[in-house]
C-alpha cells in the first residue's frame, strides 16, 4: 500500500539536509564574489555533468526495474566500453574509426551483446538467488571488468578521450557551453523520457515490468521472459556503454577513477528515484552534478578535508537511504527460496579446527613438513610478511560471519568498521603498543556498530546494502582523511608486559592463535541463543518477531557485535601496515575484494575468512614455483591470471555454488568423517533427489503431460513409484522412513 | 536445487573457456611488451650506425661538437680482474651481480603505473653487460613489483636484503616502512641495510632513509618528526619566466593531492616560487580522479583575479583538464603562462593538440629529442624500446649509471673483491657530484637537502616540445641558485 503525503522520515532527511547544507556553508564559505556569470557558470557546468550522471543512473533503474537484480557491473561495462572506444576511435595506432561510428557500434552493438550474453549466462541463474548471492555476482563481475579493462589497456600508456565537437560550442554571457556539454544535457533528457514512455506506455515496456513481479504469470499472458529479461540486459549495458563514452573526456581516464564516477554518482541518484521513478532518477543526477559545481565554486573546506567533492554522492546516497520508508515485514508471501535445515558446527568440532590451525600455521612456519620431492622449508620474512598480511584480513572477514553470513546484514564496509578500531587503539595506546587495548578498543567500537544498526533497523535487503555502502564512502572520503583521526603515526610493535611481538615469527603467530580464538568463539556464538536468534532474523523477519524475537534489538546486538571483531583486528590491521594511509587503505575496491571473497567462500562460515588468504597464497605459491623453475605456464597462470583474476571469478562462480566455496568443501568432507552420519545420509538423499527432473516449468516452459503429474506427486513425497502399470501407492518417502 | 542441463553445462563450459581465452591472449599480447619481470636482463640491441660507440669522423675524438662523453662509467681495465673473483656479498657472485629494480605496477588504481622504471633499469643492464658487465661480472636484475601498497613494497625490501647487492631504480610511493631496508644483515652479520638507489619516493621515511638516494633529490631536511622543515626548492625555470613577464606573475598552483606526501611535496616550491617574487592567489588540491568539471571554478577565480600564470605540481591530465576548462569558458588563455613540471613531458600531453600550444615544460634532464648532444641520452634512448619513453625509465637508467660510478670506484681502488654493501654506501654517501654523464644537471647525494638545480625549458610548439631556455642544444642551466625555505607541512592547507 503506498502511502501519501511527506513522511516524518522524509521531512526529517528534508530538514537534517538542508540544515546541514546550511551550516557548512556558514563555515566553509570561500568569499568567492556571486555574480550571474559565476552563478551561470556553476549550474550549466553542473547540469552537465549531472546530465551524465543521470544517463548512468537511468541504465541501472532499467535493469532493476525489468530484472529485479542490482548491478553493481553497471559502471564496469560502461568502463570497458569507454575504452573500447577509445581503441576503435581514439587511438592514434588504431583503426581510428570516425567517432559517431564508434560510438554507434559501441553503444547499439557491442554493448548490447555484452548485456544479453551476461543475461544468458549468468542473471537469468540469479532470479530466484538470495540477494546476497545477486550482488556478489555482479560486484564480482565489476571487479573482473575493471581487472580485464586494466590487463587490456595498462597504464604505462597515458590516454585521453576527446570532446565530441572538439570544444565548439555557443556562448552566454561570457560562458561558452560546448556542444558536447549541451548534447549530454538533451541526451540524458531524451533517454529519461523515451525510456518512461518505453516503460509505461509500450506493451513490451510493460511486460518488461510485469516480468519482475511475476515471471510465471506474465508468461501465461503470452509474454517471453527470457528475451525480455535479454532485452533490458542489452538496453542497461548501452546505457552503461553510453555514459561511460560520455564521461570518459570529462575525468583522467582509467578504469578504477571512471567507474567510480560513473557508479556512485549513479548509484546516489538511482537511489533518489527509489529504484523505480526515471524522473526522479534523473533529478537525482542533475541535483548531485549541481552540489558538486556549486560546493567547488562557493566553498573551501580547507586541507583537513580534501576529498570532500568525492564525498558529496555518498552524502546523498546516506540521506537519501534513511529517508526512504521503513521496509516492510514481508509476511503472506510464499517463499521460493527456503533454506535448507543447516547442523551446526559442534563446540568439540570447532575446539579441533582452531587447535589443528594453529598447529598447521606452526609447522609450515617452521618448515617441519618435508613432501619428500620437495622440503618447503622455514619461511622466510617474505612469506611470514604475507601471512601477516592474509590472517590480518582474515580477521576482518571474520567479522562478517555473524553480520552477513548468520543475520544477513549486508556490509560492503569491514574496512571503516577497522579503521576506528585503529584509531581509538592509536588514541589509547599512543606510542605503548600495548595489547591489553586491543579488548577495550573492541568493547568502544561496539557502540559504532549498535548506531549503524539503529539506521539499518529501518532497512532491509538492497538499501540496507546501499546504506553500508554510503557508510564506507564516507569514512573513506570524509572521515578518515582528516589528519586528526590518522595523523602521521608509526604504530609500535604489539606487547603485553614486557614480552614484545618485535618479529614477523611472533606476530603471525599471535595473529593465529586470534583468529583460532576468535573462530572458535563464533562457533559457541552460533550455537548460543544469540546465533539462533539471528539466523531466524535472516530467514524470516515477520516470524523471528511472531515468536518473540526482539528485531531491533537483535539488529544492534549482532551489529556490536561484528563492530567489535572488525574493530580488534583493526589494530592488528594497522600494525602490520605499520602505518595507516587515510588516503588509500580504506578505498570501496579493499571493501569489495574482502566482502567477495569472504562471500565467494561462505560468509555463513567462521573458517571461509581463511579464504581472504588467496591472493596471498597465490601469490605465494608462484613465486616459490618459479624459484624452482621450470614452472613457467603455471606460474603465469598462479601470477598474471589467478592472482588478478581470481577474486572476481571466484564471486561470479557464485552463480553455480551460491553457498560458497567452504561450504561446499565441507560438505564432500563431511561424510569422510566417522561420526558424521548425518552428511552420509544427507548426501544419499541430494543424490535420490539429483535422480528427479525439476517440475518448475511444467506448463510453462515444458509440456504439462501425464507422467509429469506423476512426478509432481513424487516430489511431493506423495507416491514413491511413477511406473504407471503399477499404480499409485502410498509413498515411503526416504526422510520419512528415515525418521 | 540448482540444476544445470548437459546444454547448459557446455554453455559454462565454454563461457569459462572463453574467459580463460581472451584474458591469456590479451595477457600473451602485452607480453611482448613486458621485458621480461625476474629475469637477467636481454642482451642490448646491436649497436646502430649513429650510436656513440660508432663515433662520425669529423671530430679528432670521434665526437660530435658539443656531445658530452661519459667520464667516470668505463669498466676497470683488465687485469683488475686477473684475480680470483669472490662472493664477497649478498647478490655477488664469482660471475654475477644481483641487482633488484622495484616499482609500481600491478594495481586496481593504475595497471602499469611505474612500468617505464622496470623498463629503464633492465635497459641499462642489458647496455652494461652489452659493454662487458660490472666489477668484472655480469648483472642479473630482478623486477620487483610494490604494487602500490605497503606489503608488497616492505616484501621488496625483504627481497633485496635477501637476494641483492643493491636496488637500482627504485620507483615506489609506499615506502613508509623502511627498517628492513636499512637494518637487514649484510654477509659478514652487520645490520648494514641495503643501498637504494632510488628515483622517485615519497614517503618520508623512504625519503630519509640512511640508504636511500634519490636520483631527484628531495630537497628536504632529514630526519623528519613533523613540525618545520628546512627544505630547498628549484626555482630556475620559474625565474626565467618571472623575468620574461617583467617581474609579474600572480597566480595558480595546482597541488597533487591524493597522498599526503603528494601534497606535502608541493609546499617547498610554493614557498620558493614566492620568495622570488611569484604571487599565488590559490593553491588548489587536486585530485587524480577530479572531471574536466572540477576546474570550473578555479577557471572562475582565474578571470575574476585577472590571473596571469598556473603552476602544474599534479599531473599532465590536471594540467589539460584546466586548459580545457578555460577555452570551454571562453578564457583568453594566451593571456596566461601556463608552465608545467616533468609531469607534463609526455606523448600523450601532445595529444591535446592546440589545447597544450604554448604551454611550457621544465626538466631537469637533456630532453630526449637531443639524443644527438650526449652520448648517455643517446645510449639510453638506443637501449629502450620507445620512441618517447616515460620519465620513470631515464630516472632509473641514470640510477644504473650511478651505481655503474660507484661500483667502478671501488674496483679501481680496490678490487673487484671489494664490492661490499657497506662500500657501496660509503662511496654513494660521498659522492656530491654526479650528473649522468653530462645528461642531467649534476645530484649531491651527501646531503638530502640539496635539489635538482639545472633546468631546461621547453615550451609546445606546433605539436613538438621545443627548447626555449637555455637556447643552446645539450646544455642545462645552472644558474640560479636553489632558494631555502622553512616550511610547516602541518599547517599547510591548499585550496579546495
Amino acid at each position: 500500500m503506498r502511502t501519501s503525503g511527506l513522511r516524518p522520515s522524509l521531512i526529517f532527511a528534508i530538514l537534517a539536509s538542508l540544515g546541514f547544507l546550511v551550516v557548512v556553508s556558514w563555515q566553509s564559505w570561500a568569499g568567492n564574489t556571486v555574480t550571474l556569470d559565476s552563478l551561470l557558470v556553476a549550474t550549466i557546468a553542473g547540469l552537465s555533468v549531472g546530465s551524465l550522471y543521470a544517463i548512468s543512473a537511468t541504465g541501472l533503474v532499467v535493469v532493476y526495474t525489468t530484472t529485479g537484480t542490482f548491478n553493481f557491473a553497471h559502471g564496469g561495462i560502461g568502463v570497458f566500453s569507454a575504452f573500447l572506444y577509445w581503441e576503435l576511435a581514439e587511438n592514434k595506432d588504431g583503426i581510428g574509426l570516425p567517432r559517431l561510428f564508434a560510438l554507434i557500434l559501441v553503444v547499439l552493438v557491442v554493448a548490447p551483446a555484452i548485456g544479453v550474453f551476461l543475461d544468458l549466462i549468468l542473471m537469468r541463474r540469479l532470479r530466484t538467488a538470495d540477494l546476497v548471492v545477486q550482488l556478489m555476482v555482479t560486484v564480482g563481475l565489476m571487479v573482473f571488468l575493471l581487472t580485464l579493462t586494466g590487463q587490456l589497456w595498462q597504464a604505462d600508456q597515458a590516454r585521453s578521450v576527446g570532446f565530441f565537437w572538439e570544444g565548439q560550442g555557443f556562448f552566454i554571457g561570457e560562458f561558452k557551453v560546448t556542444w558536447h556539454r549541451y548534447m549530454v544535457i538533451v541526451v540524458a533528457a531524451a533517454i529519461a523520457l523515451l525510456l518512461r514512455l518505453l516503460l509505461y506506455r509500450t506493451r513490451i515496456g510493460v511486460a518488461m515490468r510485469a516480468v519482475v513481479d511475476n515471471r510465471e504469470l506474465t508468461a501465461l499472458n503470452g509474454a517471453r521472459p527470457g528475451m525480455l529479461s535479454s532485452f533490458a540486459w542489452a538496453l542497461g549495458s548501452s546505457l552503461a556503454a553510453l555514459a561511460g563514452i560520455l564521461i570518459a573526456p570529462e575525468v583522467q581516464f582509467s578504469p578504477a577513477n571512471l567507474n567510480d564516477v560513473m557508479l556512485i554518482a549513479a548509484i546516489a541518484a538511482a537511489a533518489l528515484g527509489q529504484l523505480r521513478s526515471l524522473p526522479l532518477t534523473v533529478v537525482g543526477g542533475l541535483l548531485i552534478g549541481l552540489l558538486q559545481q556549486h560546493n567547488a565554486q562557493w566553498l573551501s573546506h580547507g586541507a583537513d578535508w580534501p576529498f570532500t567533492r568525492l564525498a558529496i554522492a555518498p552524502i546523498v546516497l546516506f540521506l537519501v537511504v534513511l529517508a526512504l520508508p521503513q521496509a516492510r515485514l514481508e509476511v503472506g508471501r510464499v517463499a521460493t527460496n527456503l533454506r535448507p535445515v543447516e547442523r551446526t558446527t559442534n563446540w568439540a568440532e570447532g575446539a579441533f579446527g582452531s587447535v589443528a590451525l594453529i598447529v598447521v600455521a606452526i609447522v609450515l612456519a617452521n618448515g617441519w613438513l618435508d613432501f619428500g620431492v620437495w622440503d618447503p622449508g622455514p619461511w622466510n620474512q617474505i612469506a611470514l610478511n604475507n601471512g601477516i598480511a592474509a590472517m590480518v584480513i582474515a580477521l576482518i572477514g571474520l567479522s562478517l560471519v555473524p553480520l552477513t553470513g548468520w543475520a544477513g546484514q549486508i556490509n560492503f564496509a569491514p574496512l571503516a568498521f577497522a579503521g576506528f578500531g585503529a584509531f581509538l587503539f592509536l588514541k589509547l595506546a599512543g606510542e605503548s603498543g600495548n595489547a591489553l587495548w586491543i579488548p577495550v578498543v573492541g568493547l568502544l567500537c561496539a557502540p559504532l556498530g549498535a548506531i549503524v544498526a539503529l539506521f539499518a533497523a529501518r532497512l532491509s535487503g538492497l538499501y540496507l546494502a546501499l546504506l553500508s555502502l554510503a557508510f564506507a564512502l564516507l569514512m573513506a572520503k570524509l572521515v578518515y582523511p582528516h589528519p586528526k583521526i590518522f595523523p602521521t603515526h608509526t604504530f609500535a610493535d604489539l606487547s603485553v608486559g614486557s614480552y614484545t611481538l618485535d618479529s614477523r615469527y611472533r606476530f603471525f603467530l599471535a595473529l593465529i592463535i586470534v583468529f583460532a580464538v576468535m573462530m572458535f568463539a563464533l562457533v559457541l556464538l552460533r550455537r548460543s541463543r544469540f546465533g539462533r536468534r539471528w539466523v531466524a532474523m535472516q530467514d524470516s523477519q515477520a516470524a523471528a518477531a511472531t515468536i518473540g524475537v526482539n528485531v531491533i534489538l537483535t539488529k544492534v546486538i549482532v551489529y556490536a557485535t561484528s563492530a567489535a571483531l572488525a574493530g580488534m583486528a583493526g589494530v592488528f590491521w594497522a600494525i602490520s601496515k605499520n602505518s595507516i594511509d587515510s588516503g588509500r587503505d580504506f578505498e570501496l575496491l579493499a571493501n569489495f575484494e574482502i566482502v567477495l571473497l569472504m562471500a565467494a567462500a561462505g560468509l555463513a562460515m567462521p573458517a571461509a575468512a581463511l579464504f581472504l588468504s588467496f591472493r596471498f597464497v597465490i601469490e605465494a605459491l608462484g613465486g616459490r614455483l618459479d624459484e624452482a623453475g621450470s614452472f613457467g605456464p603455471l606460474v603465469w597462470f598462479l601470477d598474471s591470471f589467478l592472482a588478478k583474476f581470481g577474486p572476481g571469478l571466484l564471486a561470479i562462480g557464485m552463480v553455480v555454488n551460491q553457498r560458497g566455496a567452504v561450504f561446499e568443501m565441507g560438505k564432500g568432507f563431511a561424510p569422510l568423517l566417522p561420526w558424521r552420519r548425518d552428511a552420509r545420509r544427507e548426501l544419499a538423499l541430494e543424490r535420490e533427489r539429483g535422480r528427479v527432473r525439476e517440475i518448475g516449468g511444467l506448463g510453462l516452459t515444458e509440456p504439462f503431460t501425464g507422467e509429469a503429474l506423476l512426478e509432481i506427486d513424487h516430489e511431493l513425497g506423495v507416491v514413491d513409484d511413477i511406473t504407471p502399470a503399477e499404480g499409485y501407492r502410498h509413498a515411503v518417502h526416504p526422510e520419512v522412513a528415515d525418521v | 536445487m540448482l540444476k544445470r542441463t548437459v546444454s547448459e553445462k557446455v554453455v559454462v563450459r565454454w563461457i569459462a573457456a572463453f574467459l580463460a581465452l581472451a584474458v591469456i591472449a590479451s595477457a600473451c599480447g602485452s607480453r611482448d611488451d613486458d621485458p621480461a619481470a625476474t629475469e637477467t636482463a636481454d642482451p642490448a640491441p646491436v649497436a646502430s650506425e649513429d650510436t656513440p660507440s660508432d663515433p662520425p669522423e669529423d671530430t679528432p675524438d670521434g665526437t660530435e661538437p658539443g656531445v658530452t662523453t661519459p667520464e667516470v662509467t668505463e669498466p676497470p681495465e683488465a687485469d683488475v680482474c686477473d684475480v680470483e673473483l669472490e662472493a664477497t656479498e649478498i647478490g655477488v657472485t664469482a660471475d654475477t651481480i644481483k641487482v633488484i629494480v622495484m616499482a609500481d605496477s600491478d594495481n586496481p588504481l593504475a595497471p602499469g603505473l611505474f612500468d617505464g622504471a622496470r623498463d629503464g633499469a633492465l635497459a641499462w643492464a642489458a647496455n652494461l653487460n652489452e659493454r662487458g658487465g660490472i666489477a668484472c661480472r655480469t648483472v642479473e636484475i630482478e623486477f620487483w613489483d610494490s604494487q602500490l601498497n605497503q606489503t608488497a613494497t616492505t616484501n621488496g625490501f625483504l627481497r633485496a636484503c635477501s637476494e641483492a647487492l643493491a636496488l637500482v631504480g627504485t620507483t615506489v610511493l609506499f615506502g613508509t616502512d623502511t627498517t628492513d631496508l636499512t637494518t637487514c644483515p649484510d654477509q659478514a652479520g652487520n645490520p648494514t641495510g641495503v643501498p637504494d638507489l632510488a628515483y622517485i619516493t615519497t614517503e618520508v621515511p623512504h625519503q630519509c632513509s640512511s640508504v636511500s638516494f634519490h636520483l631527484s633529490r628531495p630537497g628536504v631536511e632529514c630526519p623528519y618528526e613533523g613540525g618545520e622543515r628546512d627544505a630547498v626548492a628549484a626555482v630556475g625555470a620559474v625565474q626565467y619566466l618571472l623575468e620574461q613577464n617583467g617581474g609579474d606573475l600572480r597566480g595558480l598552483f595546482l597541488v597533487p593531492g591524493d597522498l599526503p606526501s603528494t601534497t606535502v611535496s608541493a609546499i617547498p616550491q610554493i614557498a620558493g616560487h614566492e620568495a622570488i617574487g611569484v604571487v599565488y592567489d590559490k593553491a588548489y588540491g587536486i585530485s587524480g580522479l577530479d572531471p574536466q568539471s572540477a576546474f570550473t571554478p578555479y577557471v572562475a577565480t582565474m578571470r575574476e583575479n585577472d590571473l596571469n600564470f598556473v603552476y602544474n605540481g599534479s599531473n599532465d591530465a590536471a594540467m589539460s583538464n584546466l586548459l580545457s576548462e578555460a577555452a570551454d569558458q571562453g578564457f583568453d588563455v594566451d593571456s596566461v603562462t601556463w608552465l608545467c613540471s616533468l609531469a607534463c613531458y609526455t606523448p600523450s600531453y601532445l595529444e591535446n593538440g592546440d589545447k597544450v600550444e604554448g604551454t611550457y615544460v621544465w626538466l631537469f634532464f637533456l630532453p630526449f629529442e637531443e639524443t644527438d648532444t650526449n652520448a648517455e641520452l643517446a645510449a639510453f634512448m638506443d637501449a629502450i624500446d620507445t620512441d618517447f619513453p616515460a620519465a620513470w625509465a631515464a630516472g632509473a637508467w641514470g640510477d644504473g649509471i650511478l651505481f655503474e660510478q660507484v661500483v667502478n670506484q671501488i674496483v679501481e681502488a680496490d678490487g673487484p673483491n671489494a664490492l661490499t654493501r657497506a662500500r657501496l654506501l660509503d662511496e654513494l654517501r660521498a659522492t656530491d657530484s654526479f650528473d649522468v654523464n653530462g645528461w642531467w644537471g649534476s645530484a649531491d647525494f651527501t646531503s638530502t637537502l640539496t635539489t635538482a638545480d639545472c633546468f631546461v625549458l621547453l615550451q609546445v610548439q606546433n605539436n613538438e616540445f621545443v627548447r626555449v631556455f637555455p637556447a643552446e642544444r645539450g646544455t642545462l642551466d645552472c644558474e640560479t641558485e636553489p632558494i631555502p625555505v622553512t616550511v610547516n607541512p602541518d599547517t599547510f592547507t591548499p585550496d579546495s
